[in-house]
């Protein structure tokens, strides 16, 4: 009681006692409530300011290490990036003197189509250079199915024969590539390294260092083992049978006799620079019935499809042999 | 005047207005200062164990932005180390193999990068990990660029060297490949001309007579001019790395002593001058004074025309200098 606070009505004239309404309570408590919420607000601004707690203490140095750090990484990047492009430069240059990566003319690997102008009566029409364009590409296609039908008769003659044909076929790469890093040159008309003429290369080149086994790509007697100083140098032909041979040319060593049978995948020599050769690698030839034919759609046991068009991309880019 | 209140003064019953001293005053402000300031912790503390402080979630963004980062920094990475991976794939499978050089050793690649941590420093922080990790691979990576430097320009080198050396030696015919070829490097019992036993220590062509004879390989010409040892008129020509050429028993000579020349360059026409018993080309080469097989250093694997269009080529070309 002696607590109760009272206030002066002015219009009864007399003390009453300051009671309250539930409802007058609540709101003041809410008001309580808000006031000091928003003073707590106020303080913990104030707060904030001036004083860090000491996980953000931490997380502050995090950042400005991170950033730091950042900054010197990225400073350094820029300069490994450059330093990169140089040095992919210097790639492509090396590889461009060694490899003569220059293109052949267009002209010169499509043999056989152009030459006299053999669509003269198909000029002078309204939608001639259709028709002229539409009747070239038909000949082309023409060719192509020419080529393949042929292949095709001799898939069904070779689907006929027995499984060891299948063995004998040349059908794997005549030494380790992998990545097929070691192609150097493919098949058809390249830059001679020495004669510096495009010359036809009739078989395929891979680089690879000195004393590199060298594998039979199919079973099959070793037909001669030749050592000469001249043009192929130490080299080997296997005759597989079937109208089959192969030839693996500029051997350093030989690993087989003549008259010796050979399996698929046996060592018969190691790679060399023998003969007419600028560096150690080995030149595969394929001869079906006498003609030499592209290496490169004979290494169906080793390539993957990709690895083939890959295999294939690299092979008709290079310009140059080694031999 | 409405809001004064009144306190009931029990001994003197008299209603009193509530009035405080200063320093009564005073109290309550700090009381009630103190009040606030308890609550307003409280309200914080459970503030922040339920949302988290709006500064900390602000610098953890930050770090999670920086990580961000530092993960792209280590795509980049990844992508320079293939870019690495596959010039050093190019280094040694193809450059290498083809120049006969050996591949570099592996402790000269992978130096190690034990010993002091001199990334130390970066310890004790949330993110050291990804820092130092960084850190170190970029040092791989710088280590691994200068030592794939240092091995083009190793390779570059020996490439200009081998691309001279190919220009040098000889290597072609010196004389049109459908001429037929005479006696090579054999001992004769029976010189044409003296008739006496004599070792032959080059190779014949038996040219008609003013055949063009061409330089088989780029290098000096130290002889010019008439041989007493029966060469007649004769061109040797010093291709450096230990060899020389001899064309022996000249009708003409198109060269002078100390001219330079180089492969395909016409020197002189076939004829009979000398020790000879009928217009040929005497064609020797030695190395360090040792008699080489001529045949050894050219291929029959051209045709006539094919050989003009290398001369043609050889001499036209502003590749070969």
């Amino acid at each position: 009681m002696p607590n109760s606070r009272y206030k002066f009505n002015p219009e009864s004239l007399s003390f009453d006692k300051i009671r309250l309404s539930i409802g007058a309570m609540l709101l003041r408590g809410l008001a309580y409530f808000v006031g000091s919420l928003l003073i707590a607000i106020v303080y913990y601004l104030i707060f904030a300011i001036f004083v860090d707690s000491p996980k953000e203490k931490a997380l502050m140095r995090e950042i400005e290490q991170l950033t730091l750090q950042y900054d010197l990484i990225h400073r350094e990047m820029e300069n490994i990036e450059k330093v990169i492009g140089q040095l992919q430069e210097t790639d492509d240059n090396l590889y461009r003197t060694i490899f003569e990566a220059e293109p052949i003319p267009e002209s010169l690997r499509e043999g056989g189509v152009g030459g006299i102008n053999r669509y003269k009566e198909l000029e002078g029409y309204d939608n001639s250079s259709i028709v002229i364009e539409t009747a070239k590409r038909l000949d082309r296609i023409r060719k192509k199915i020419y080529v393949q039908s042929k292949s095709f008769d001799d898939l069904i003659s070779l689907a006929m024969k027995k499984e060891d044909m299948l063995r004998s076929i040349p059908a794997i790469l005549p030494i380790s590539n992998k990545d097929l890093t070691r192609t150097a040159s493919g098949f058809g008309l390249r830059i001679h390294p020495i004669y510096k003429i495009i010359k036809f290369h009739a078989g395929m080149d891979f680089t690879a260092p000195s004393g590199t086994d060298i594998y039979a790509t199919g079973d099959g007697t070793i037909a001669s083992v030749i050592s000469s100083r001249r043009g192929y140098g130490n080299h080997i032909v296997i005759n597989h049978g079937f109208g089959y041979s192969s030839v693996y040319a500029h051997l350093d060593r030989f690993n087989v006799r003549a008259g010796q049978k050979v399996k698929r995948g046996d060592v018969i020599g190691f790679v060399g620079s023998t003969g007419t050769s600028v560096a150690p690698h080995l030149h595969y030839e394929i001869k079906l019935n006498g003609v030499n034919v592209d290496p490169v759609n004979y290494y169906f046991n080793d390539l993957s499809p990709e690895e083939y068009e890959r295999m294939i991309e690299i092979a008709s880019k290079t310009g140059q042999s080694f031999d | 005047m409405r809001n004064r209140k009144y306190l009931l003064d029990l001994n003197e019953l008299q209603y009193k207005q509530v009035r405080l001293p200063w320093y009564k005053k005073l109290l309550k402000l700090f009381f009630w200062l103190a009040v606030t300031i308890v609550i307003s912790i409280i309200y914080s503390i459970i503030f922040e164990n339920i949302f988290g402080s709006p500064k900390e979630k602000l610098l953890t963004q930050q770090i999670d932005n920086l990580k961000l980062q530092y993960k792209f920094a280590a795509k980049e990475l990844d992508d320079a180390f293939s870019i690495m991976n596959s010039l050093r794939m190019s280094d040694e499978v193809r450059y290498r193999p083809v120049f006969e050089m050996d591949s570099l050793p592996g402790s000269f690649r992978n130096p190690g990068f034990g010993g002091i941590d001199r990334l130390r420093y970066l310890n004790g922080y949330l993110n050291s990990d990804i820092m130092k990790s960084t850190r170190t691979r970029i040092e791989e990576l710088k280590n691994m660029i200068n030592v794939q430097d240092v091995s083009f320009k190793a390779i570059e080198e020996r490439r200009i060297e081998w691309e001279r050396m190919y220009e040098y030696l000889p290597m072609i015919s010196p004389v049109d490949v459908t001429i037929k070829l005479g006696d090579g490097l054999k001992f004769r019992e029976v010189h044409p001309v003296t008739g006496n036993p004599q070792w032959h220590y080059g190779q014949d062509f038996n040219a008609p007579y003013g055949t063009d004879v061409y330089a088989t390989g780029a290098g000096k010409v130290i002889e010019a001019g008439w041989n007493s040892g029966g060469f007649g008129n004769c061109v040797r020509i010093d291709h450096g790395y230990g060899y020389q050429t001899i064309y022996g028993h000249l009708s003409s000579i198109k060269v002078t002593k100390g001219m330079n020349v180089k492969r395909g360059d016409l020197i002189g026409l076939t004829g009979s001058s000398g020790t000879s018993s009928g217009p040929h080309l005497h064609y020797q080469i030695d190395q360090y004074g040792q008699h080489k097989n001529p045949l050894y250093y050219f291929n029959d694997d051209l045709t006539e025309e094919e050989y003009f269009d290398m001369i043609r080529m050889l001499t036209s070309s502003t590749k070969f200098r």
